[in-house]
């Protein structure tokens, strides 16, 4: 029962402290973000196994994470408010040649982020683009404007 | 053909305007998120500066001490759950004079704070009195005895020390999760 409280509580941290730390340790993963995202994992090991190391406890501990998942990923699905919460928002970052500086600067996103992915899609240039979205799983969508 | 049946059309949740890209864009909420985060930004900046003053453990502010005329403690206000820690008793001149020193604990520092060892170890043990009495063999002053606490509960835990004929130190220790 502790153990299975112990891995709730922290799967729930976690996502919280995920969710705090930014949007881009989802898709766009750099090195950097690697030793957060499993820096982190294995800090919480120590906490949730304590000194019960047994299989079972395990076994109970990886089943409960899957199941609080499971109910998460329904409740997202249903709850558009709930989706939001978790995942965020679209934001644009670029829009009509012009930087939206604030939602880059709160995002802790470089214009090079942006241009990084815009080379990726062949654009070579700012004034290509007609937009440019931070998507809720940290990608980055560009849309190429009409010439 | 497939007979699955198409029943629900295909819709956009994102309104359309003037056909521009269709993003869903919620500004309203994601200020109000920042302004969240950087409160959480705030007040995890500030456990942190409480975790390294020892407010949670492990720390100056976590040291305690206590006194009177035949013994002082030394010990850690707040511990930790399953983490080691001692509770060190220091024992005053006069009551080491006798050859042998007794030495009062409450059953708490054995139960809820978790001594998993006395050192030395005493000569003999009696319990009672809601506690144990332990005997230990003394010499010259200054002697001491340690306590390996490793507190098996979180929550807050009182404890009495005591020689036995004066008055006992009673304090009180936050075991946190």
């Amino acid at each position: 029962m502790a153990a299975s409280v112990r891995a709730i509580l922290f799967y729930l941290f976690l996502v919280f402290v995920v969710r705090i730390v930014g949007r881009r340790p989802g898709k766009q993963i750099t090195p950097f973000e690697f030793v957060l995202v499993f820096f982190m994992g294995g800090l919480a090991l120590t906490a949730m196994v304590g000194d019960d190391a047994s299989l079972t406890n395990a076994f109970i501990q990886i089943m409960t994470i899957a199941f609080i998942h499971f109910l998460i990923a329904i409740g997202r699905s249903r709850s558009s408010r709930l989706a939001v919460l978790l995942d965020g928002t679209p934001l644009v970052l670029l829009e009509n040649s012009k930087w939206r500086s604030d939602t880059l600067s709160k995002m802790r996103i470089q214009d090079d982020d942006v241009m990084a992915q815009a080379r990726d899609q062949g654009v070579t240039t700012l004034d290509k683009i007609e937009i440019a979205i931070l998507e809720r799983n940290g990608q980055i969508s560009i849309i190429e404007g009409e010439q | 053909m497939s007979n699955v049946a198409f029943e629900k059309p295909v819709e956009d949740s994102v309104p359309k305007i003037n056909d521009e890209v269709a993003v869903g864009e919620d500004l309203v909420f994601q200020r109000r998120w920042w302004k969240f985060e950087s409160v959480m930004w705030s007040l995890i900046a500030i456990l942190l500066l409480l975790n390294f003053l020892g407010v949670f453990g492990r720390g100056p502010a976590a040291h305690a001490s206590l006194q009177n005329d035949a013994l002082s403690i030394k010990y850690e206000r707040v511990e930790r759950f399953g983490t080691p820690a001692i509770f060190h008793v220091l024992f005053a001149p006069d009551v080491m004079s006798k050859g042998k020193v007794e030495l009062f604990v409450s059953q708490s520092v054995v139960d809820e704070l978790g001594a998993q060892r006395v050192i030395p170890a005493p000569l003999e043990s009696a319990v009672g009195a809601g506690g144990i009495t332990y005997t230990f063999a003394a010499g010259q002053a200054p002697g001491s005895v340690e306590f390996a606490l490793q507190p098996a509960r979180a929550g807050i835990y009182h404890f009495t020390v005591g020689i036995p004929g004066s008055a006992p130190l009673s304090g009180r220790i936050i075991v946190v999760p």
